[in-house]
């Protein structure tokens, strides 16, 4: 008699029971890659490569763990494929040479896009839709949200956060810094 | 959605398109990528500077009046669109250099390109593999790049960095760069696919608003074009709305009519005072009488408009229910679950309200208003122009003060919905804050947010108690003119006091509805999107339709695939060049991990979709040719979520033949094993169930659908997970059920748990979106493949010890 057995079982190409106890022993291990341990390498294809523990990986995805609250520090390094699994974490950018933080840096602006909004030219309001004319540290765009209360997000009683119709998001780090003319026109989200 | 955009002629120039060679895809890019230097630029450009460009054989990637990359096709293995962080990456993977050398020799012919504008990715330069390949076409334009970039080459080594990004986008264009990538990853594949996207803008191409899910942007169709299509959805209720019409225009004779009798009635009877008892009686008669024929031809109109409304919004209903019905799944599958609900009800409901709202109150005062005007200007002319004026200014002031309203209380609601979340989140997490001992702080935050709200609400409702005077003084304001213009006319002898009092009664007509007729552009513009958006239904060719061939016959159940291929998505095939058959009588189980294909397989089969390719053909007919009514008459489905019906158990049971005796309910109930356990419920077969009806177990649910099935003795038996997730009596029950139900008739099972297919005639493995193995039991374990691991997977999982896997054969494995 065959019991239930769960529907991942099927998943089982590589079923080895001593493989998937050995993997999920190395997920609760936590690994922190040092400018000792570790060296981050430039691609030529663009991205980052890295050689650590022996191993060799020819390119890394580089996550961040705080991307809101600490975005420069505990970076999460990882394999670059569908499981992106977890090779170690970048405590501090800093404590890398130079040329290697660099190497970092440009993954995390490749991966990262939140453009921050410096000025508020214009918000339109029309049947549910809000237009948003802004100057942002990308340049000035236009992007359009809904009006009802998933467009915006309050991370804090001065930073907000806009999702437009396409997922994008935009960032005021501090509406106390906008002009009070322009904090005027988002009377209507904060 | 857009995949081809019309490059600027400068842009499109830098291609250097050969003869014969035409751009397929070309799409947007909005943020900048240095792809020499590879670093993010720091534009988030609007549109028109970068793109990329796909031709059959090439790929470019354009930015400002510079080509900035341009690959060949023939030399990707891959070209992926990544998704990132709210933005995306276009990455290439390349062919190593033996493999390039092949695709070369695929296609000799097709590289027509000028070779000396080919850049070559840098690492394929390195000179030992040059030397090893062929003089192929990219060998040599290699070696031309090699030399002028020597730099570079050194430290790179072919197998490493193979792969390279791009391009970058935000997530505005990250699904036209996604159709894109996989369009142009088919070219590099050697195939010519042409992918096209059936999704619809999020903006509108002209005036760049967001759409309201439609394929048309109700602003820029032509308000005429918009109209007409609601006077055609009005279709059948046209005699309707003249009478509506005609009973407005009674109404706004009578309204006018009004005045006048009480001008005749002052300056006859009362300011000279000549007027008798009779007088006052006529008078007050007449204006009874008008009072009263107004207000019964008012409650007739309107009730006219409530029931047209009713019907309407009725009518539209059932005509978009049925529409959706014969909408083929690709329709509703790209369209998100609450939306086409949304439409069946919401917009109906808009089309209604306007109905009621526009044609019962707007039309008949807007009519009245006008009527009025016409009068006022026989009276007095300069009075009149001065009133009209004033109507302006205040349409204006009402026009700014709405809008502040509306954002004031606005913002009142964003603040409740934030007090109320917060609320809710400390109630239902009431065991978590009193385990952590975390009263205080909660009862701390949402007394910040109490007072917030509170805050918000005292300055709005003082600016109401400040605002509502004022407006009601704007809105006097009229008269105020009418009096002082008019006392002085009558002073002057120009004007009598009933013509005043006249005057003063159409201004108040005219004034009064000002204030909610401001609402009317926005009433309009909510009415034309919800027309649009029932058209964007109703337009809708339905895909699946019985083609004129297409035949009834009595299926006897011979099944087979013939290289079939089908994606839900035009980019990503689920199912590649399948083949299987099943002859009548057989059971073929379909085993495989989730997601390659096996409920796929199924929706082909009961023709949920038309496969792309290849051909799905019962007793040798293509199902494209037999009758939609007929094919599904005849095809049983047990599905893994098996819906049951709001109603009785008997009406779910004859789900599929309604007219089915209670003789035949009985007979697939106990095939089904289903009769017991109804007969042991309250109600027997009359058994209510579904929302808030008695509570059916999973196992009993699933009997029921069972019964549901072979009702009408299907000679075609889809078996899509039936015993899934259902504890091992249910299981039992069901496996009797389903071995009486599976013969005699022929039977595709998907089935998880492997022991449900013990009797299967056939097993067929789908592996990777293809037939991977195919056989019966014996013959597949003996292989050792994939069916192989999966058996000794969940024995090992069952017993948690070796078993020999002979245990597992047809015989010993009676439950």
């Amino acid at each position: 008699m065959i019991q239930e057995e769960g529907s991942n079982l099927l998943d089982l190409q590589e079923f080895d029971e001593e493989a998937f106890r050995a993997e999920s022993e190395e997920l609760l291990e936590t690994r922190y890659l040092t400018k000792e341990n570790a060296v981050f390498s430039r691609t030529a294809g663009g991205f980052a490569a890295l050689a650590f523990d022996g191993r060799r990986w020819e390119r890394v995805y580089v996550y961040r763990m705080f991307p809101l609250s600490d975005p420069e520090r505990f970076l999460s390094i990882r394999e670059a494929d569908e499981k992106a699994k977890e090779i170690g974490i970048v405590e501090n950018l800093a404590d890398f040479p130079k040329e290697q933080a660099d190497i970092l840096h440009e993954q995390l602006n490749l991966r990262y896009f939140t453009p921050v909004i410096e000025k508020i030219l214009d918000v339109k309001d029309e049947y549910g839709h809000a237009y948003f004319h802004v100057q942002t540290n990308f340049g000035v765009c236009r992007f359009t949200t809904r009006m009802g209360g998933d467009a915006v997000t309050s991370l804090s009683d001065r930073r907000v956060m806009f999702t437009d119709l396409d997922g994008n998001r935009y960032e005021i780090p501090d509406i106390y810094k906008l002009t009070a003319a322009e904090r005027k026109k988002l009377d209507l989200f904060i | 959605m857009k995949l081809l955009y019309d490059l600027p002629p400068q842009q499109k120039s830098l291609l250097n398109l050969a003869p014969g060679e035409a751009v397929e895809y070309a799409v947007p890019l909005d943020l900048t990528y240095d792809s020499e230097a590879h670093l993010t630029g720091g534009t988030y450009a609007g549109k028109g500077d970068s793109w990329i460009v796909v031709s059959e054989q090439r790929l470019w990637i354009l930015e400002k009046c510079e080509v900035k990359k341009e690959i060949l096709l023939s030399d990707c293995a891959e070209i992926r669109c990544e998704p990132q962080i709210y933005s995306g990456i276009l990455t290439v993977t390349y062919r190593q250099k033996n493999e390039r050398a092949h695709a070369a020799e695929i296609e000799p012919n097709s590289p027509g390109w000028p070779e000396s504008e080919t850049v070559e990715p840098d690492f394929t330069a390195d000179p030992s593999s040059k030397a090893a390949g062929p003089e192929s076409v990219s060998g040599s334009s290699t070696e031309r790049n090699s030399e002028s970039k020597p730099g570079e080459k050194a430290e790179t080594d072919p197998a490493e960095n193979k792969k390279e990004c791009l391009a970058r986008f935000s997530m505005r264009e990250m699904v036209r760069v996604s159709y894109v990538a996989r369009g142009a990853n088919l070219y590099a594949q050697g195939e010519h696919g042409k992918v096209v996207s059936q999704e619809n803008e999020t903006y509108c191409e002209k005036c760049g608003r967001a759409l309201p899910g439609t394929s048309v942007c109700p602003y820029c169709s032509g308000k005429t074009v918009m109209f007409r299509k609601f006077w055609n959805l009005c279709d059948g209720y046209q005699f309707k709305l003249m009478l509506i019409s005609c009973l407005t225009v009674i109404v706004s004779v009578i309204n006018v009519l009004m005045p006048v009798v009480q001008q005749r009635f002052i300056d006859r009877a009362l300011t000279d005072g000549s007027g008798t008892l009779t007088d006052v009686l006529i008078f007050a008669g007449t204006l009874f009488g008008m009072l009263a024929l107004a207000i019964l031809v008012e409650s007739l109109r309107y009730w006219f408009c409530v029931t047209m409304g009713a019907d309407l919004s009725m009518t539209l209903r059932q005509k978009l229910y049925y529409k959706i019905q014969t909408l083929s799944l690709s329709f509703i599958n790209v369209r998100k679950p609450g939306e086409l609900m949304n439409r069946v009800t919401g917009d109906t409901t808009q089309i209604r309200q306007f109905m009621i709202d526009v044609f019962g109150d707007m039309v008949g005062t807007l009519a009245t208003m006008a009527a009025s005007l016409v009068m006022m200007f026989v009276l007095d002319v300069k009075m009149t122009l001065l009133s009209l004026a004033m109507v302006l200014a205040v349409v204006l002031i009402t026009r700014i003060f709405w809008h502040h309203i509306h954002s004031i209380f606005h913002r009142q609601w964003l603040k409740n919905d934030t007090m109320r979340n917060g609320l809710s989140d400390i109630i239902s997490g009431i065991r978590i804050v009193k385990a952590f001992g975390k009263e205080k702080e909660e009862s701390e935050r949402f007394r910040k947010l109490a007072d917030d709200f509170a805050a918000v609400n005292k300055k709005n409702e003082t600016f109401w108690a400040v605002f509502f005077p004022l407006l009601t003084f704007l809105l006097g304001f009229g008269t105020y003119i009418a009096i002082y213009f008019g006392g002085i006319s009558i002073l002057q002898g120009d004007m009598t006091t009933g013509q005043l009092v006249q005057f003063i009664t159409y201004t108040g007509y005219l004034y009064g509805p000002l204030s909610w007729m401001t609402h009317l552009p926005r009433e309009v513009m909510q009415m034309l999107t919800s027309t649009n958006r029932i058209y964007d239904v109703l337009d809708q060719p339905s895909a699946i339709r019985d083609s004129e061939r297409a035949k009834n016959f009595p299926i006897q159940g011979d099944v087979a695939f013939q290289d079939v291929t089908f994606g839900y998505h035009s980019y990503e095939p689920v199912l590649n060049h399948i083949s299987f058959e099943a002859k009548r009588g057989e059971m073929i189980g379909l085993v495989g991990a989730s997601g390659t294909g096996k409920s796929t397989v199924i929706n082909l089969l009961m023709r949920l979709y038309d496969a792309d390719d290849g051909s799905i053909t019962i007793d040798g007919t293509d199902i494209r040719d037999i009758a939609g009514d007929c094919l599904h008459g005849q095809i049983g489905v047990v599905l893994q979520e098996n819906f049951l019906f709001s109603g009785s158990i008997l009406s779910n049971i004859r789900f599929a033949k309604p007219d089915a005796t209670m003789q035949e309910v009985i007979r697939a109930a106990k095939a089904a094993n289903a009769h017991d356990f109804i007969c042991r419920t309250p109600d027997g077969y009359d058994t209510y169930v579904g929302e808030s009806g008695y509570s059916l177990s999973g196992g009993e649910r699933q009997r029921i659908a069972i019964a549901r099935a072979i009702l009408n003795d299907p000679k075609l038996l889809i078996l899509d997970e039936a015993t899934a997730s259902l504890d091992t009596e249910s299981e039992y029950m069901i496996q009797q059920a389903m071995e009486r139900l599976t013969d005699g008739r022929t039977t595709i099972a998907i089935a998880h748990r492997l022991s449900t297919l013990r009797n299967a005639t056939r097993l067929v493995v789908l592996d990777d979106h293809r037939v991977a193995e195919c056989g019966t039991h014996e013959e597949l374990m003996e292989k050792q493949g994939i069916y192989y691991k999966l058996v000794m997977a969940q024995l090992a999982m069952a017993g948690g010890e070796t078993i020999d896997p002979q245990i597992f054969d047809t015989q010993s494995m009676t439950m």
